[in-house]
C-alpha cells in the first residue's frame, strides 16, 4: 500500500493540472485546484500512518523516510492553504485587473506542475532524480513568478532563473563527483541512490566527497536562498503573485535544504561531522547576518518577508551545522514553523497589499481599523516571525539556541542572538505601524472576505498548536527523522 | 578506467583513452577562451557550438573504449541538442531580436580572460591535491570539467546581454557532462536524459522571456535594474 502511494504522490498533482486543460471556468479550475490538495494532503496522511508502522519504504527512485514525511507534510498543508486562499484572491486579483481572466488556466497548471516537482525533489532516492526535479520546480516556478507579465516581475523572473540555474549546476557537479566516489567503492547502478551512498558511505574517499559537498552546499545552497547566493530571493518573493510567493518561501527553499541534508548525512558518513557541520555554520551564520540590515531598512513588505527567509533559513542551517539531537531536531521543527508562519505572513501581506494598492509599508498603516481579522492575523505572523512565544517559531529557536551553548558554540550563540534581537525589534516597528494608527484615505474598506481568511486561519492554528504543544505523533515523526540525519 | 576497458575485443587501449580524452580537454578550454574573449554574440554561440560538439566525440570516444551503449545514447543526444539545436535557437533569436549586439563586458575582457585563466590553474591545482579519486575520473576530466563549469560562471556574472548569459550557462553545463561522461561508470542514462530535458525546458523559458521583454519594453532582460535594496 505505502510502495503504491510513493509513485501516485507525484501523479495526484499531475492528474489535477492535466484535469485543469479541459476548463476554462474560474469556479471549476479552483474547485479541482482544493480537490487535488486535500486528496494530496489525505494520502500523505495515509503514507505517514504506513511509515510509522513499517518504516521506510523504497520503489525504484523514489523513498519515503521520517525524514522525508517531515517536508512532505510542510508542503500538502501549504499546498491545501493555498488553494483556499487562491480562491478569494483570484477574485479580487482579476476584479483589479492583476490576472486576466482568460489566462487563469495556465496560471493553474503551473501551480500544480510546480507542487508535483516538488512532491517529487520530496520523494526521491536517486540524487539525479532529486536534482532534475529541483531543476523542475526553477523552470516551473520562474514561469509563474513572471506571470503578471509587467516588466519587474520578468526582471525578477530572469534572475531568478539565471542565477538558481547555474547555482544548481554546482549541485549537479557535486551529485557527480559523490557519484564518482560512490560508483570507486560500489560498481553498479545502485551508486546513485541515497540509500545504497548511506549504505557504503563510511568507505567513500573523503577528499572528493569534502568537494563534492561544498559544491552541493553552494548549489542547493542557491535554491535554499543561503547567503550570499540569495541575491534571487527578495525579488522572486516579492514579484510572484502571492499564492506563488507563500510556495516559494515556505516550501521550495525547505525542499532546498532537503537536498543539502541528504547530503550532509553522506559527508557525516565518509569524512567525520566536523565538515559538514562547519559549512553548514558558515553559510547559516552570514545568511542571518546578511539579512539583519535589509530587514531594518526595508519599506517594501513582500521584500522584507523575502529578507526574513533568508535569515530563518540561515537559522536551520546553523540548527543542522550545531547538530546532535537537540539542534538536528529544533532544525527540523523550524523547517515546519517557518513554512507554516511565512506562507501565514504572505497570505496576511497579499490581502493588505490588495486593500491598500501598494506594498509600500509607510502607506499601509491602520490596517486593524479596515480589517480587523487580516491585520490580526498579520500581526500574530510577524510576532511568530520575530521569535515570540506563545508563537511556534519561539520554540525551535530556542532548540536551536539550546544545541549551540551545549556544543560550546559561544560566539556563533552571540552574533545570533544579537542578530535575532535588532530584527525583533525592527519587525516588531514594522507590524506596529503597519496594524495600529490612522488608516489612510485610500484604504479599501470593503469586508473581509471568507476565501482568503479560512485559508490563513487554517495555517495560523497550526502555528499556533505548535507554539503551544507539539502532538506526540509528530513529535515521534521529528525524533525518527533526526535519527535519520544523526544516526 | 577498469570497470569494463579491459577486454580483449576493445578497439582503443586505455592509455589511448586518457590520451584522446585530454587533448579533447584541452580543445574544450580553447573554446572556453573563444567564448569569454568574444566580442559579439554570435561568435560565442559558435564557440558554445563547437564545444557540444567535442563533447559529444569524447561521449563517442568513451562508449567506444568502455563498450557502454548508454554513452553512445547520450552522445547522439548531446550532438543534435547542445550542438546543433539550441545554438541554432540562440542564433535564431539573434536574428530575430535583429541586433548584433556587442556582448556588453561588466568588466574589460582582457580581465576576464586573466580570471579564466587563474580559474584553470586552480581546477588543476585543486584536482592534483585529490590523489586516489582520480582514478574514478578517466584523465583530466575532473580539472578541465571544472574549469568550465567554473569560466562558465565567470561569463554568466560578467556579461549584461541575455544571450551571453545563456551561453555561459551552456558552457557550464558542458563541463558536467564532460566530467559525468568520464565517470568510470558513466551516469545512468534516465538520469542524463532527465539532466537533457531540463536544460531544453531552461533554455525555451529563457528565450520565451527574453522576447517578451524586447517586445513590451524594447530592452534586454539582464540590463533591467529597477529591483534594489
Amino acid at each position: 500500500m505505502a510502495e503504491t502511494l510513493l509513485w501516485v504522490l507525484p501523479l495526484v498533482p499531475t492528474a489535477t493540472a492535466l484535469l485543469m486543460l479541459t476548463t476554462r471556468d474560474r469556479r471549476i479550475l479552483s474547485a479541482l485546484d482544493i480537490g487535488g490538495s486535500t486528496v494530496l494532503l489525505a494520502l500523505t496522511l495515509v503514507l505517514v500512518r504506513g511509515v510509522a508502522s513499517g518504516g521506510p519504504r523504497t520503489f525504484g527512485v523514489f523513498r519515503v523516510d521520517d525524514l522525508g514525511l517531515v517536508f512532505l507534510l510542510l508542503l500538502v498543508v501549504c499546498t491545501l492553504a493555498v488553494s483556499i486562499y487562491t480562491v478569494g484572491w483570484l477574485k479580487q486579483a482579476v476584479a483589479v485587473g492583476n490576472m486576466k481572466g482568460e489566462s487563469l488556466r495556465s496560471y493553474f497548471v503551473l501551480v500544480h506542475a510546480f507542487v508535483a516537482t516538488m512532491v517529487v525533489t520530496v520523494l526521491a532516492d536517486n540524487l539525479g532524480v532529486l536534482w532534475i526535479a529541483m531543476e523542475g520546480t526553477t523552470i516551473t516556478s520562474a514561469v509563474l513568478i513572471g506571470y503578471h507579465g509587467h516588466h519587474h516581475g520578468l526582471e525578477a523572473a530572469w534572475k531568478y532563473i539565471i542565477v538558481t540555474t547555474i547555482g544548481i549546476s554546482f549541485g549537479l557537479f557535486g551529485t557527480v563527483l559523490i557519484y564518482a566516489a560512490a560508483a570507486d567503492v560500489h560498481a553498479g547502478a545502485g551508486a546513485m541512490s541515497w540509500s545504497a551512498i548511506m549504505a557504503v558511505a563510511p568507505r567513500l574517499d573523503p577528499g572528493i566527497v569534502r568537494i563534492g559537498f561544498i559544491f552541493v552546499m553552494v548549489g542547493y545552497g542557491t535554491k535554499a536562498g543561503l547567503a550570499p547566493m540569495h541575491l534571487w530571493l527578495p525579488d522572486a518573493h516579492s514579484q510572484a503573485p502571492t499564492p506563488v510567493s507563500a510556495l516559494l518561501s515556505g516550501v521550495l527553499i525547505k525542499c532546498a535544504l532537503l537536498g543539502i541534508i541528504r547530503f550532509q548525512t553522506i559527508a557525516s558518513a565518509a569524512c567525520g561531522s566536523k565538515f559538514p557541520a562547519e559549512v553548514l555554520l558558515v553559510f547559516g551564520l552570514t545568511s542571518i547576518v546578511v539579512a539583519t540590515p535589509f530587514i531594518l531598512a526595508q519599506h517594501d513588505l513582500k521584500r522584507l518577508l523575502g529578507y526574513h527567509s533568508v535569515e530563518h533559513v540561515g537559522i536551520v542551517a546553523l540548527g543542522l551545522g550545531f547538530g546532535g539531537p537537540v539542534g538536528t531536531y529544533g532544525a527540523l521543527l523550524h523547517v515546519m514553523n517557518h513554512g507554516i508562519t511565512k506562507a501565514l505572513a504572505f497570505f496576511a501581506a497579499g490581502t493588505a497589499i490588495a486593500r491598500y494598492g501598494s506594498r509600500d509599508m509607510r502607506i499601509i498603516r491602520g490596517l486593524l481599523a479596515v480589517a480587523p481579522v487580516g491585520a490580526t492575523l498579520l500581526m500574530f505572523a510577524a510576532l511568530s516571525l520575530a521569535g515570540v512565544p506563545p508563537f511556534s517559531i519561539f520554540v525551535s529557536e530556542l532548540l536551536v539556541l539550546r544545541a549551540g551553548i551545549g556544543q560550546g558554540h559561544f560566539v556563533a550563540i552571540a552574533i545570533f542572538l544579537a542578530m535575532v534581537v535588532i530584527i525583533f525589534a525592527g519587525l516588531l516597528h514594522h507590524a506596529g505601524a503597519m496594524a495600529f494608527g490612522q488608516p489612510a484615505a485610500t484604504a479599501g474598506r470593503e469586508a473581509e472576505a471568507p476565501s482568503p481568511l479560512l485559508g490563513m486561519l487554517l495555517l495560523a492554528a497550526i502555528m499556533l498548536l505548535l507554539g503551544l504543544t507539539i502532538p506526540a505523533s509528530f513529535d515521534g515523526l521529528l525524533r525518527r527523522a533526526t535519527e535519520v540525519i544523526v544516526g | 578506467m577498469r570497470a569494463h576497458g579491459a577486454g580483449a575485443e576493445d578497439p582503443v587501449s586505455t592509455e589511448m583513452v586518457h590520451a584522446i580524452i585530454d587533448d579533447i580537454g584541452a580543445l574544450l578550454l580553447f573554446t572556453m577562451i573563444l567564448i569569454v574573449a568574444a566580442g559579439q554574440v554570435y561568435r560565442a554561440i559558435y564557440a558554445v557550438a563547437a564545444q557540444s560538439l567535442l563533447i559529444a566525440i569524447a561521449g563517442g570516444v568513451l562508449a567506444a573504449a568502455t563498450g557502454n551503449i548508454d554513452l553512445w545514447v547520450i552522445a547522439g543526444i548531446t550532438l543534435v541538442v547542445k550542438a546543433i539545436v539550441l545554438p541554432s535557437v540562440l542564433h535564431w533569436v539573434v536574428r530575430r531580436m535583429n541586433v548584433r549586439r556587442e556582448v556588453e563586458p561588466v568588466i574589460p575582457i582582457a580581465a576576464t580572460l586573466a580570471l579564466a585563466v587563474v580559474i584553470v590553474v586552480m581546477s588543476f591545482h585543486l584536482s592534483a591535491s585529490l590523489g586516489t579519486v582520480r582514478q574514478a575520473i578517466t584523465g583530466n576530466a575532473l580539472p578541465v570539467g571544472i574549469a568550465l563549469t567554473l569560466t562558465g560562471v565567470l561569463v554568466m556574472a560578467t556579461r549584461m546581454t541575455a544571450l551571453t548569459q545563456m551561453v555561459g550557462l551552456f558552457a557550464s553545463e558542458n563541463g558536467i557532462f564532460f566530467t559525468a561522461m568520464a565517470v568510470t561508470q558513466g551516469m545512468p542514462l534516465i538520469i542524463e536524459i532527465g539532466v537533457i530535458l531540463d536544460v531544453i525546458l531552461a533554455a525555451l523559458v529563457m528565450t520565451i522571456m527574453v522576447l517578451r521583454v524586447r517586445s513590451t519594453v524594447d530592452a534586454d532582460i539582464a540590463d533591467l535594474d529597477r529591483l534594489r535594496g
